[in-house]
């Protein structure tokens, strides 16, 4: 018997083994070597219709089209950074020249914590791998509707702020309960700005959420949610940190659990974002997701002591997320949901504070975006850091009306006539990009 | 004195060396008869030639590759221990498999022990199928042979010969393991009775010096330990027309050596007389294995492929129907265009214009020598989309670390070194195309068995050392330590180094030959926020070469 891909999928694996945030850090040189050592033992890249690629570096510009990096792109990224996001875009080349019909870019570090506005690393991240994949994609592809599913243990509050006020890409993100874990956002009540309510949908699931709960939540809530919404590609950012033996998180979910939950998904790339037991849950749980993705039978993927240590999940749980599943259909899938109205071209503010836990920055956002029936809506965010920057970021949507081009001019000439330390335009509807 | 002896898929060679260079060759068709044919090539090789003077004799064959490719294999029963991952089923071969209890992880802790009782039954399984051949290979055996050597201990008993798969790499590859055990014991009866064979043969010729098997890493070891070790001695076809390009031209710089035979092409890339290996092993036939490998690549393009017209355009091979009609055959090849031109003085003249001049009709192109320029320039374009193909494949091999990605350097061939039947006739026009200066060595048409002659050996081993756990393996040697906390990298470094002469010796290698480490990665563990130990991954070998008295070759 030869092993054949039902579906032939690319894998583009960089494990950065000589790259950590700190030497004890959890985000360090050794995260994929057990992972790299099952990959190989299993002889998964001999299997006919899995191909394996070399990642290369993004570059500043392809940053550009997501981040205002503050003060510059090279005070914030380092080569690891660029190498993570450029395999993103190794994978997206790979899928959109129907090289393969999926791809999973298995690389580290990180990225679905970092925002908008980039200062620092926050929660492992310092830019959004999946974001600037995204951009790239509709850049170079001229894709336009996309769905990211986030299947990491935490919210991924960075994807959900890049994408806040674009009504083109679905964010779903599963994660624990944001009043039991990093960052504590993602609730319910979270669904998108005023331009695009609606197209952000949070699932905070209760600690100890098993196989059950999950593989509950894709069907009855994730999988309706894509249909209606009937997204070009999919996009999985495929955290691990669901895993029953994660050491900073408290879910129940399993290897099986992971490579069903993607046989589910079919994302067209995946992209790896946390997970932290590297011996006792990253090996299988990535052999489970290449396996899924691929269209093999993993029906004898499983921890070694799956058996003696897997344990169901509890009842009280299982109410708890049909509860909960009830709810976000109700508002997401079953009209539900009441739109504030805003009057056609209304400037509509939001103040934030931001923390950058890994590097220790307070930031503190003013944002302002125009209400627009006519396209996305211009964006203008002033920011100042503990760092002791204070910028103002403009950014002019794909398609932008004249309008909102015109408003979002002005804020960026009002802002040259004030001390700002620096001023950004991300015109993504020209593709240009100015620091000033 | 040595000697060289290439048995290749048409054609056997063999060259006598001496101070003064190449003193005899000798070449005749490869028959079935593979022993026959060593020794009609011997017979003519010999003349003239004081055999008690030998001091070296080499063979690489194709004694394992036809035996898999014609079913020769003996019966052999697989015991596999897996642990989760890909159903195992996937990897069966052979007539007899059987999934047996014990799992090791990934680090080789034990998740369950082996079942005694299981194995003495299917043990006995074996037996009443009549099979006395054994492999053995677990998941993850080179993290920790335990396993398979707790199998083999309750099953030696009962079998001819067996093979425990962690002995012939640390590279993790379960299924690669398992086919490379098993072809291992397949072919023990047939190596065993080659190896006794040659020896008769030799000793009848009064050639009594060392004796050595070429691999396919470009590498040797001696022809007795060949017994125990018969899939090394794989596939050394392509190792030793690269090894006699780099012994008889040097391959400085980045070469690109083309092998030009009758049927085929083959490529391989040499840095500054180094041979690019393969990131894991040969195939032979339809099986992956664990053998190192020199990187080659074969297309199916050669002197004697068929030409055929087709809408208007000319397409050479893959096929190759007969000989050249100047040889007799029925369809036209780069061959006939060769002796039309003038280039070769073999064959018949006027049956290879006959040849030109039907391409030509097919081709709307009256003179001859217009058309068979076409062909050879048509032969030399083919080659170099394919070898630029294969360049690319090489520069695309995924890389792991941020260094590699940004300092790594594109491998960019800056000539060209070609050897093989048509070579000279040929190397212009490759040239041409190429846009890259060429080197036709001497003795190009006979560097197979140049090759196999000057090899030196080469080894390999790996040491696994993880301090957390306490314990250091070096699976090629089947040594195991435990090791305290404090354990260092040169510590680890100098256990390789130690195991690596040993099993050097054991293959026969020279005293002083240069040791290389091919893999040094250093890992902290970390857990919890805490370092509890580090993770050593080192691999050392003696890479191929030739033997420096051999350099008056070129
Ligand atoms: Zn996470
Ligand atoms: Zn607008």
């Amino acid at each position: 018997m030869k092993l054949k891909a039902k579906r032939r999928m690319g894998l583009v694996f960089f494990p950065a083994f000589d790259w950590a945030i700190s030497p004890t850090h959890p985000e360090r040189e050794e995260r994929l070597l057990y992972t790299q050592d099952q990959v190989m033992e299993e002889g998964l890249l001999d299997v006919d219709g899995i191909v394996e690629y070399k990642v290369r570096p993004a570059t500043y510009e392809d940053i550009r089209r997501v981040h205002f990096c503050v003060p510059d792109e090279s005070s914030v990224t380092t080569e690891s950074h660029l190498i993570s996001a450029g395999g993103c875009l190794v994978a997206a080349d790979a899928v959109l020249k129907k090289e393969v019909e999926s791809a999973f870019a298995l690389v580290r570090p990180p990225g679905h914590h970092s925002m908008r506005v980039v200062h620092g690393n926050r929660g492992f991240c310092n830019i959004n791998i999946e974001a600037i994949m995204v951009e790239y994609i509709r850049r170079v592809y001229g894709i336009k509707r996309l769905a990211i599913v986030d299947t990491d243990c935490h919210h991924g509050d960075g994807t959900q702020d890049i994408y806040w006020h674009d009504p083109d890409v679905l964010f779903i993100s599963l994660h624990q309960d944001g009043r039991t874990l990093y960052p504590g956002s993602g609730f319910v009540e979270e669904a998108g700005g005023p331009n695009a309510y609606g197209s952000t949908v949070n699932i905070p699931l209760p600690p100890r959420t098993g196989e059950e709960g999950f593989l509950y939540v894709m069907e009855e809530l994730v999988l309706p949610l894509l249909e209606r919404f009937e997204p070009e590609l999919i996009i999985n950012s495929a955290g691990q940190d669901n895993h029953y033996k994660d050491p900073i998180t408290n879910m129940n979910f399993s290897a099986r659990g992971y490579a069903k939950l993607s046989s589910i998904l079919k994302p067209h790339i995946a992209v790896l974002e946390g997970g932290y037991s590297v011996e006792d849950a990253l090996p299988y749980v990535n052999l489970g997701i290449i396996m899924a993705m691929a269209g093999l039978d993993f029906q004898y993927v499983a921890e070694p002591n799956y058996k003696e240590e897997y344990k169901p999940q509890s009842l009280d749980v299982t109410n708890y997320i049909k509860e909960l599943v009830k709810g976000l259909r109700y508002r997401f899938l079953e009209g539900g949901l009441k739109k504030r109205t805003y009057k056609d071209g209304e400037i509509i503010t939001r103040a934030r504070n931001i923390y950058y836990d890994t590097d220790g920055i307070h930031e503190r956002q003013l944002e302002r975006i125009r209400f627009c029936q006519s396209c996305k809506g211009a964006i203008s965010i002033d920011s100042s850091s503990s760092l002791g920057q204070h910028v103002l970021c403009v950014h002019i949507p794909k398609d932008a009306c004249n309008r909102c081009r015109e408003t979002a001019m002005d804020w960026f000439h009002e802002g040259k006539r004030r001390s700002y330390t620096h001023l950004y335009l991300q015109d993504r509807d020209q593709d240009l990009y100015l620091s000033v | 004195m040595i000697l060289g002896l290439d048995v290749g898929g048409t054609r056997t060679d063999a060259v006598v060396i001496s101070e003064k260079g190449v003193v005899s060759l000798s070449k005749t068709p490869t028959t079935e008869d593979l022993l026959g044919t060593i020794e009609n090539v011997l017979r003519e090789a010999l003349v003239g030639i004081d055999p008690t003077q030998m001091e070296r004799a080499v063979f690489s064959t194709t004694l394992a590759t036809n035996a898999v490719v014609q079913d020769r294999l003996e019966p052999t029963g697989v015991f596999v221990m897996a642990g989760p991952g890909i159903d195992p089923l996937a990897f069966e071969v052979g007539p007899s498999y059987h999934l047996i209890e014990g799992i090791l992880d990934h680090q080789g802790f034990e998740v369950r022990p082996v079942n005694r009782r299981e194995v003495e039954e299917k043990i006995r399984v074996l037996k009443a199928q009549g099979i006395d051949l054994l492999a053995v290979v677990g998941k993850f055996s080179p993290r920790n042979p335990e396993h398979e050597q707790t199998v083999y201990e309750i099953s030696k008993g009962s079998f001819g010969y067996i093979t425990l798969g962690h002995r012939f790499s640390g590279v993790l590859n379960f299924p690669r393991r398992i086919a490379t055990a098993y072809l291992n014991s397949a072919l023990y009866p047939v190596q065993k009775r080659f190896v006794e064979s040659l020896e008769r043969i030799l000793t009848s010729k009064n050639i009594h010096c060392a004796k050595f098997l070429l691999k396919p890493d470009g590498g040797t070891y001696k022809l007795e330990r060949s017994v125990d070790l018969g899939v090394a001695a794989a596939q050394s076809g392509p190792a030793a027309s690269v090894m006699g390009a780099i012994c008889l031209d040097g391959c400085k710089g980045t070469s690109l050596v083309m092998d030009i035979g009758g049927t085929t092409t083959d490529m391989a890339v040499v840095v500054d007389g180094t041979p690019l290996l393969t990131p894991i092993g040969a195939q032979i036939g339809p099986y992956k294995t664990l053998i190192r490998s020199l990187l080659s690549r074969s297309v199916g393009i050669g002197g004697d492929s068929s030409i055929v017209v087709e809408g208007g355009l000319m397409r050479i091979g893959p096929t190759r129907h007969g000989p050249p009609m100047a040889f007799g055959g029925q369809y036209p090849t780069p061959t006939d265009a060769m002796v039309a031109l003038g280039l070769l003085n073999e064959g018949n003249a006027s049956k290879a214009h006959i040849a030109m001049k039907r391409l030509g009709e097919a081709l709307g192109i009256a003179d001859i020598r217009e058309v068979s320029l076409r062909v050879l320039k048509t032969m030399a374009g083919l080659i170099k989309t394919y070898a630029l193909q294969f360049i690319e494949e090489i520069n695309s091999r995924p890389v792991y670390t941020i260094h590699e990605v940004l300092y790594e350097k594109r491998l960019e061939p800056d000539s060209l070194v070609i050897i093989g039947g048509p070579a000279a006739q040929l190397a212009v026009y490759l040239s041409e195309v190429f846009g890259l200066p060429y080197r036709v060595p001497k003795l190009a048409d006979v560097a197979n068995a140049v090759g196999a002659a000057v090899s030196k050996v080469t080894a390999e081993v790996s040491v696994y050392a993880d301090t957390q756990k306490g314990a250091l393996v070096i699976p090629e040697l089947e040594y195991q330590e435990r090791i305290p906390y404090t354990f260092r990298e040169e510590e680890a470094l100098e256990k390789g180094r130690e195991a690596l002469l040993r099993l050097a010796a054991y293959l026969g290698a020279e005293e002083g030959q240069e040791i290389q480490i091919t893999e040094r990665q250093i890992f902290n563990m970390v857990r919890g926020f805490y370092r509890t130990g580090q993770n050593m991954r080192i691999k050392l070998g003696l890479k191929p070469g030739i033997l420096s008295s051999m350099e008056v070759l070129r």
